[in-house]
Formats: C-alpha cells, structure tokens, sequence
C-alpha cells in the first residue's frame, strides 16, 4: 500500500495551474463529507452536523455517495473489515479529497490499541488532519474540518512534535520499573456452577421438578444464585434436554450463547443462557452447559433449531472459537470476524502486554501487520448468488458505506419490490471487548465496555458493575442507587432520541432527526455537568458513583425534564403525527408475540409485541422498586408500535426523572459509595478521586460465573463474568447487547416487505452496530 | 437591386424589433441616450426585444443561472430556520453566506469526472447534458407578464410535451449507470412517471377548459387567478409537481436513504453537479406554469415606472414562492413508499383530476363561456 506516496496529492493537485487560487477556495468551502460512518464516534459526527453545531455553516454538506463527495471523516476505530471499505470508498471519490481522522482510536488504538481486529486509518488512507479525544466533541470536529480549510488554502500547520526530556533521578537511588498490577492464576480453576445457599424456595422447587423431569439427561443441577440455576450436562445429550426444556418447561428463548476456553484442562464450555416469558420464568436464567474436549476440530450439536435466539450468538462463538455448532447454517463463513483472523478468543491467542516504560527505538503501540490484502472485497456466503439468480432474484449490497446502512452491510434478496431475505453481515465495529475485558483488571473494563455504546453509556455501565457488586455481594448507598437510576434513565432517554432521530433519517425526514439531537444536546449537557463527559463518563463504579452530583446539576436537570416536555410537542407535531410517518410505519414489519419470543428479540421491542418483560419490574434493581411508574406494553408488534411504546417509556422515564429528582433533594449529601468497600479510604466516600486504584486496583471476583441482566435503552444487557477466584483480571467476560439479539428481529420482520420498508423497520429496531458487534 | 434587398431585410428585422420592444419608462431616457451611439440603438433594441429578453435574459437563460446559484442557498438557509440550525453561513460571513452555491459549484468544475468501468461511456457522458433540452425549452413559451419568446396556441402542449420528456433522460441516465442501485432507482422513476403524468395532464386539462384557450399569453392577459376558480386543479397540479420535480414525500426514485440517490449513484464532479441542479431547474419550469395557470401569471398592482416589467417582476415573486414551498415539502415530509405513491397517483390524484374537470366545467357553464 503506498499511501505514503499519496499523502498531500490532493492537496499538490490544488496547488498547480493558473486557476489554482480559484479552485483552492472552491474546494475550501465544499468540503462534502461521504455519509460514511466507521465506529462510535458518528455519534459525535452526527451531533456536529445536527442543530446544537450545524457543520452546514462551514459549507460541509453530508452527502451519501462517495463519488459525490471529496471527504472523508474516519470515526474512531477501523476494524479490518472496516478498512476495506474505507480504501473502496476512499478509491470511489474523485480527487482532490481529503481525510479528517477522529477518535484516539483512529491515532493509536485509543482503548482498544491491543485488539486484535484493530488497524490503524494512517496505514489504509492518506490522512490530512488528525483529531484526538475518545470520543471527539463536536467541537473539536468542526475544528478539524476548518484545521483541512487551512491545509488546502496553504496555510500550513505543523504538527505538534513531542518534547522528550530526560527525567532528574536523585544520585544513588535507582528507579524502578512499574510492573503490572495484573495477577494472573498460571491455572485458573473454571467452575462454572459454584452452589450457594440463597434463600429462594421456588427456586428449589423448580430444581426439584427438573431433577425428575429430565433424569437421565443431566449431569448435574446447581442453583448459584438467586434465579440462577446451572445445569451441567453432556454434548450428546444438550439436544434432547434443551427439547425438554423448551416444551416442557417453557423456556423458550436464549439470552446468551457462551463458550469457555480451558486449555489446561483441554476442555471447552459450551454454555446456553435460557429463560422464559411465562410471568413465573421470567427471572431465572438457566445455565445448560456442556464440556466439550479441546481437540482439533470441536464440534457439538446446535440449538439454533430449537431456539432461533441462539443462531447469531453461535455463529459468533464458531468464529471465536472454531467450535462447529452442527446444524447451524452459518458455520462455512465467518460471520462477524474478517476471513483472516482465526480463533481470536482462544486462551493461546496472546494480545500484546502494556510496556509501563517506553524505551528508544520501540514503537509507543504494536504494529499492525499490513492491514489490507490485496483482495478488497469481503466474500459473500458461498453460493448465494448463484442461488438468487435461478431463482431471478436480485441481489443488493447495502453497506457498510450506505446512508441508510449503519456500520454494517446488509444483503438484501429482492424479487421486483419484495424482499425475500436480509442477510445481516456485521463485524465491521466489532472492537473485540470480550477479549480486552480478559487482559484487564475488572476496574479497567467499565470504560471500556461503556464504549460498546456511547449513545447509552449509563446503561453500559450500570449492567458491568451491578454484576461485580452482585458478585461481591455489596449494598449500593441510597443516595447512589438514586443517582444511578436518573443517570440510567437520562441516559435511556439520550438512546431513544438518538434511534429516534436515526429513524426518522431512514424515512427521509431530516427535520425530525434535527429536532430530537437538539434535544439530545440537553441530556448530554447534563451528563456533562453531573460526570464530566457528553459519552463516555464512566461514571458508575462498583458500590456507587464516583462523586456525588451537586444540588445545582440536579436543579438543571428538573429543569431540562420540562423543557424535553415542550419541545417533545414540537416533534410529535412534525414527525409523529406526520401522516406519512403513520402511513409508513403502520402494518409494517409486524412480529406478532410467538415470533417476536421466537427470534429473541428484547426490550422494548418485544413489549410492543405484547410480552411484559421490563427488567426494572421483574427482578428491580436500583431504586426502582421505590418509585411509581409502568411499564408500556403494546401488541401490534408493527413499526409504529415499536416506535410508539418507547416512546411512551421515554415519557415514564421522563417521570422517573422527576422522582428521583425530588428524592435526591430529600437525601442528604454525603456517601455515595459503598463504605464496605472503601475500606481504609472511608474519606472518598463522597468523590472517589485520587483514590480509584488503591480501592479498586486488586478486586478479585469470588470463582463461579456470575451474571446479570439489565434493562439498557435498547432491551436486555446480559453480562456474564467468569472468574476463578485467584486473578484481578475476569477470565472471561460475555456480554450479549440487546442490539445483537435485536438483529434476529430486524432479519425476520423484513421478510416479504417491500424494499423501501426494509429502512423503516431497521430504524424502528433502533439498531446501533457498535452495541451489537461490541 | 441587391442593397435594396439588404435594407430591405434590414427595415423588417428592425421593424420586428421594434415593434415588440419592452416599454420601462423608467429607463426611457437611458435608452434614448444609448440610441444616439451607432451601434447603440441596435443593441439595445435588440435587448429591449420582448424574445431575446424572454430567451436569454428572464425567464430564460440568465435567470435561471442566477436562480440556480442563489436558490438552493436560500433553500438550505430556510431548511435550516425550520430545523432549528442556520445553514452555510461562514462563507463571506457578512453576506449570510449566500455564495455558497458558488464554492460548491466551482468545486464540481475541478472536481475529477469519474466513469467507471461498467458505465456506457457515451451515454453516460451525454445523458447529464442533453436533460437540459427538455428542462430549458420549456423557458421559451412561458410569459413572464408580457415578455415571452415565442407565442403559440399550443403552449401548454408543448411545455407537457417537454415536461414529459422529464423522466426519460432521468431513465437514460440510470441505464447508462449500470449500477444496482441505480437500477432500482430508474425503475422506480419509471414508475413514479406513471403515477402523476395522467392526473397532472388532467388537472392543466381542466384548466384550458376554463380559460377556453392553450394560449400562455392569453391566459396571463385575463389576469385571473385560476386557484380560485379551480383549487383542486391547483393542488393535483402541486402534487404533480412535486411528484414530477422528486420532492419530499415523492422522493421516491432517488430516496438517498434507501438508493443512495438512484439514478445518479455514479455521477461525480460536474456530472453530478448538472444533476444537482437539474431538479431546481425542473421546479422553476413547472412552478413557472402553476404561475401563470393558477396564480394570475405577472398580474398584481402595477410598480410605477416599471411598464412592462412589473409583470415580470410579479411572475418571478409568484414562481420564487411556488418553488420555495415545493422544497419546503422536504423538511415536513417523509417519504412515501413506491407503491403508496402509486395508489396516491392513481387512486386519489386522478379522481382528484376529473373533479377538478368537473368543476371547471360548471365555472365554464355558470360563468357563460370561457374566461
């Protein structure tokens, strides 16, 4: 790859021939960003081109196709799928063009500098500007557009180059390097059915009647925790009790698929996450699992027929890990990985170290090998078009650089204005967390899973932490639990605006995008005032918050719930009562309650099916058991009333809002985390400032596995944590984001709609890949 | 004999000149000045001529370059007031940015022309040139007041005749593409042009049947607004247009959601840019004719001293707010699926038309004749 040779050429081009003055300003002040968005930075993207900072000011006009537009803004994080198709859309654009890079990761990697999926834009693309910050602000951005204005007008801006000074030792003392605080066990004991005594009759109950009922199929049946139950049983015979378990019992979907790597035992767990909607069931989640041995080619049966919610996540786990479900229709391609990267979650797929000193001649980061092979396109699954044309079928690639895309490319079969089947290729933002989250101490991952989804970053959070608090049995203080709940539900709010403002952009309507991001603006500004940062505050910790909010933030944000009231008028008027936005969205994409179970999609989008399952009332956590509000339920199961039932939530939440509100004027002010984990720091008990490490540095997980699930703005947050007891680092983390679940949904209400109808039933989804891909 | 000819031809070329020259007492004796320089007089006659002036000065070419270069300017700021946010503004900060249509344009000059592989390089080429033919033409028989180029009993014939042609070069330039997404853009164009063409063609129907005459210029002298004679003509004529220009909700073939702007998916540099502004040149054609047909045409209170430009003047303010609110649509719309804009052009448009038909046929039976 020569980019080496390209870089500055469009700007030489500019700077050649007598019009030359001419065009430089021409293009100065058209610079027309392609609709390209890379990773979670287009959040901020999208913000600076929205009505809080209008990038339209500068003459920048979002435009959809490469070949119309002459720039590009990378967001953060190329992935190796992803830079494909940055070189494609780079290569598409006539010159002269240019790239503006956003996002550390872009830079260095940013959070994510060790993954393995990770490439660096400079290596892919000619860069002109680079602009730091994880993720950017909108202001920043739009300095970064005038900072390219500056470049081809010829005004030059060096780069800041680092001043290395050589730090003063005292005389006859010697420094000694930093070692890693990280403890790893050299054979970590995996158990992933450590027995408990809870308190939980029915629990025992139901073990009982499990015991009977499946005899014969199981190996053994362990309750770890409250509505956690564990069942060990054997590959052969996973089909046979998972059939019982569906038809008998009535657990009808998974919430997770989970595969353990233990070499040194040459075994690999194969774990199924299963629960039901009856109201009886809806809190406990079964844990089925199996060992399988650790051979060359690992095969066992798959579920995927029995539970349709499990097809996506074992196709992800036969990319992680070369396990062969048998039976699963994905398993000859890679389904989130690109072709050359094998078996990464693998315990003997080592990730590069931190160096805690940065010696001469050593680069900062690891290099990455060259990124791109000489084959850019990413292979279809094999035979597919084959197969849609004898059946005169047509095939259209959407994406991954597509205005209505996302960061993903769809595969539509359409015959004339039908759509016969969506095929999902996604992985293009998968930035590898689960593997990352194995290589840091539990504290280090709550930034780094945030960043799954800046646009919910709260939930995030709140999801990761309450399961090392539920591990560590910790009680949050009241003021905390209060602070966590506005924050989650400001946060949610934040979510539905963002999917909201996304939708109403696949429909063609800009006005409605503009309006809720303006009102989005608020609810960061909050955030900002109350954590410090618009995405990526990192502001729950484990037995709290990291400092208390003060009275005037709180204020603001009683008054920002009113005003979101008034200008939510504003938008209903243009947008929701729009009768074109009626006429598209009703009848359309309809799931009815046995499809929606079936395909496992969650959260408010499985209500508006008709099933009633809100986490914050099935199994409360935080303060919502003390506060007064409902949970909306619909069972039309069409556009409308998935986009419809969140919004009537966005209206609870708004109430919830306004409680914890009041409530956090009535609680005094003082401790916000928990004092049994401070320990000998009782005095951060108001702001854990300065004391992060020292509380936090060495937590270490009780062993067994420990899961949780949230109710994030999209559904379901499932984390499982796997800890051996001996490591400060998580042997292995699942999480299964809403929006992966969600993607089933997307796939099987397209069926037989017409093509246009495609957009609005992947935006009533409010489908946010980086979640999904994590 | 041969000098006699010459002159001869001259005296009638000047008497043609002359006699269908726009009357500005304002400028009167400006121009009495200029006549006394030799060649003078005849330039400015040959300005002052209602079908050079019409052609090439307003409605015709210069307008439309000016109205090319500002309008989508004042589109994009008004957009902007509607979405809470203020549109191109930096650029000449203290003008409100109002050259930003100029940038960009210049932009697409030197910009690289692109085309690709699969294209049909002849075709591809011309296809973004020859859509003016049928977007310009139309210029040349719509008054503007007084002023036009050609005056003919089958005006509103030919314009239709032209304005059909629309699609057509939209379709050519789909083909040419030979790209998926453009594929499934031209088809829907194709389609879309089946659902407005009959209940726009009905709606201008019933409104010859009201003034009893084809003839543009006829119909601007009675100076009636037709809108309020026949407003559901009026608004199938509005649909129609939006429809025919590819407003929102009707943005159905180039939908840059879904296609990726369909037809011209492929375009680059200034290929593109005759693309983009092809649209607000089909907009300022049909909002031309909506003028004159529904809104009284350069009728409105005569502007002292102007003579025969008032009416031209009107016309431009008439044709500016028509275009303004057909752009507006984009703002307050979404999109309309294919088939729902089909059933919309078929079902209630055209049921639409033939009301309108009917009610022109009552005013025409009350009102005695035509107006």
């Amino acid at each position: 790859m020569a980019v080496e040779d390209e870089k500055n050429r469009n700007v030489h081009i500019l700077r050649t021939g007598v019009l030359s003055p001419l065009k430089r300003w021409g293009v100065k002040w058209s610079l027309w960003p392609c609709h390209f968005v890379t990773s979670c930075c287009g959040v901020e993207l999208a913000h600076a081109f929205a009505s809080g900072f209008d990038g339209e000011r500068l003459g920048t006009l979002n435009m959809g196709i490469s070949r119309q537009a002459n720039f590009i803004i990378v967001e953060g994080t190329i992935t190796r799928k992803m830079a494909r198709a940055l070189r494609v859309v780079w290569e598409q654009m006539p010159d002269p063009k240019f790239v503006e890079v956003i996002g550390a990761c872009g830079e260095r990697g940013g959070i994510f500098w060790n993954s393995y999926n990770l490439t660096r834009p400079s290596d892919i693309v000619p860069v002109d500007f680079f602009v730091p910050g994880c993720p950017v602000t909108p202001e920043a951005l739009l300095r970064g557009v005038r900072a390219v204005q500056h470049k081809i007008e010829g005004r030059d801006r060096t780069t800041i180059k680092f001043k290395k000074t050589k730090l003063p030792s005292e005389p006859g003392k010697t420094c000694k390097v930093p070692t890693s605080p990280k403890v790893l066990a050299p054979t970590p004991l995996v158990k992933v059915d450590v027995g408990r005594d809870v308190d939980w009759s029915s629990g025992t109950e139901l073990v009982k009647d499990l015991e009977s009922r499946l005899a014969g199929l199981y190996r053994r049946i362990t309750i770890t925790d409250v509505n956690r139950i564990a069942i060990k049983t054997t590959p052969e015979h996973l089909v046979e009790l998972a059939q019982k378990l569906r038809t008998e019992f009535g657990f009808d979907h998974v919430k997770s698929v989970n595969v353990i790597d233990v070499p040194h035992e040459r075994k690999f767990i194969v774990e199924y996450m299963v629960s039901g909607y009856k109201k009886e069931l809806m809190p406990v989640i079964l844990n089925v699992f199996a060992e399988l041995a650790r051979e060359a080619k690992p095969e066992i049966a798959s579920l995927a027929s029995l539970w349709m919610s499990a097809d996506y996540s074992e196709r992800e786990m036969h990319d992680f890990f070369g396990v062969r479900f048998a039976g699963n229709a994905g398993m000859n391609y890679k389904f989130i990985l690109a072709p050359e990267v094998n078996t990464p979650l693998r315990k003997d797929f080592k990730l590069e170290d931190e160096s805690y000193v940065l010696e001469d001649n050593v680069p900062y980061a690891p290099e990455i090998k060259p990124p791109l092979p000489a084959e850019l396109e990413l292979p279809l699954p094999e035979g597919l078009i084959e197969d849609a044309e004898s059946k005169e079928e047509f095939v259209v690639l959407v994406g991954p650089h597509h205005t209505g895309s996302g960061h993903l490319r769809w595969i539509l079969r359409i015959k004339g204005d039908v759509i016969m089947e969506v095929i999902p290729d996604p992985g293009y933002v998968h930035r590898t967390m689960e593997k990352l989250a194995e290589n840091r101490l539990y504290i280090q991952n709550i930034p780094l899973f945030e960043r799954a989804n800046i646009s919910d970053p709260i939930s995030m959070q709140l999801g990761y932490v309450r399961t090392i608090e539920k591990a560590l049995g910790i009680e949050v203080p009241e003021r905390a639990r209060y602070i966590r709940t506005m924050m989650t539900e400001l946060s949610r709010i934040g979510a539905f605006f963002y999917d909201s403002g996304i939708f109403s952009l696949f429909l063609g309507h800009s006005t409605g995008f503009m309006y809720v991001w303006a009102i989005r603006e608020m609810i960061l500004e909050a955030m900002v005032r109350a954590t410090g940062s618009r995405c990526t505050p990192t502001f729950i910790i484990p037995g709290g918050v990291r400092r208390d909010i003060p009275k005037e933030v709180i204020d603001m944000v009683d008054n920002f719930t009113s005003a979101i009231h008034k200008r939510l008028k504003k938008f209903e008027d243009i947008f929701i009562y729009n009768p074109v936005f009626i006429a598209r969205t009703k009848g359309v994409g309809v799931l009815s309650r046995a499809d929606a179970i079936r395909c496992g999609i969650v959260g408010p989008f499985l209500r508006a099916s008709g099933v009633e399952y809100d986490i914050r009332k099935v199994e409360p956590y935080d303060a919502y058991a003390d506060l007064d509000w409902e949970v909306t339920t619909g069972d039309a199961g069409d556009c409308l009333g998935r986009y419809m039932g969140r919004y009537e939530e966005i209206k609870e939440s708004l109430k919830i809002v306004k409680q914890t509100v009041d409530a956090l004027r009535r609680i005094p002010r003082g401790e916000v985390i928990s004092e049994e984990l401070l320990g000998d720091y009782r005095e951060a008990s108001e702001d854990i400032k300065g004391h992060m490490f020292d509380v936090y540095g060495n937590l270490v997980l009780p062993k067994g596995e420990w899961t949780t699930v949230t109710e994030s703005g999209r559904g379901t947050l499932l984390y499982s944590i796997v800890s051996d007891g001996d490591s400060n680092v998580p042997y292995r983390v699942r999480i299964v984001t809403p929006c992966w679940m969600n993607l089933r949904g997307i796939v099987e209400a397209s069926k037989g709609e017409r093509v246009a109808d495609f957009w609005a039933i992947y935006g009533s989804f409010g489908y946010f890949p980086p979640e999904a891909d994590r | 004999m041969m000098q006699e000819m010459i002159s001869g031809m001259i005296n009638t070329l000047m008497g043609t000149i002359m006699s269908n020259q726009i009357h500005v007492p304002v400028l009167e004796p400006l121009i009495k000045l200029l006549a006394q320089l030799p060649v003078g007089g005849f330039m400015v006659s040959l300005l002052f001529w209602k079908a050079f002036f019409a052609a090439l000065i307003c409605p015709g070419f210069a307008t439309v370059g000016i109205l090319l270069l500002f309008f989508p300017w004042i589109e994009r700021k008004l957009c902007g007031r509607i979405q809470w946010r203020v549109g191109p503004n930096e650029i000449v900060w203290w003008l409100g940015g109002i050259i930003q249509l100029l940038a960009d344009t210049i932009r697409f000059m030197f910009q690289e022309v692109i085309v690709h592989r699969d294209a049909h390089r002849p075709y591809y080429l011309q296809f973004p040139f020859l859509t003016f033919i049928p977007t310009l033409l139309p210029l040349l028989f719509i008054p503007a007041g007084s002023i036009v180029a050609i005056r003919t009993p089958y005006a509103i014939q030919i314009i239709l005749a032209l304005v059909c042609l629309f699609p057509l070069f939209i379709l050519g330039l789909g083909w040419a593409s030979n790209s998926r997404f453009a594929f499934i853009g031209t088809v829907r164009e194709a389609f879309m042009y089946f659902a407005y063409e009959i209940a726009f063609i009905v709606a201008i129907l019933a409104m010859i049947i009201l003034y009893g005459t084809s003839d543009l210029v006829a119909i601007n002298n009675t100076g009636t607004w037709g809108i309020l004679l026949n407003p559901v003509a009026a608004f199938v004529f509005f649909v129609g247009a939006a429809m025919a220009t590819s407003r929102l909700p009707f943005e159905i073939a180039e939908a840059d959601q879904e296609l990726a702007a369909g037809p011209h998916v492929e375009y680059s540099g200034i290929g593109f840019g005759l693309i983009y502004v092809l649209c607000y040149e089909k907009a300022y054609v049909l909002a031309g004719l909506m003028t004159v047909l529904f809104l009284g045409g350069g009728s409105g209170p005569a502007l002292p001293g102007l003579g025969e430009l008032s009416g031209l003047i009107w016309f431009l303010v008439k044709t500016l707010i028509v275009m303004t609110t057909l752009f507006v649509l984009r703002v307050i719309y979404p999109r309309y699926r294919l088939d729902q804009a089909l059933s919309i052009g078929w079902s209630s448009l055209l049921s639409l038309a033939l009301v309108a038909v009917v009610i022109s046929l009552g005013v025409f039976m009350i009102g005695g004749g035509a107006i």
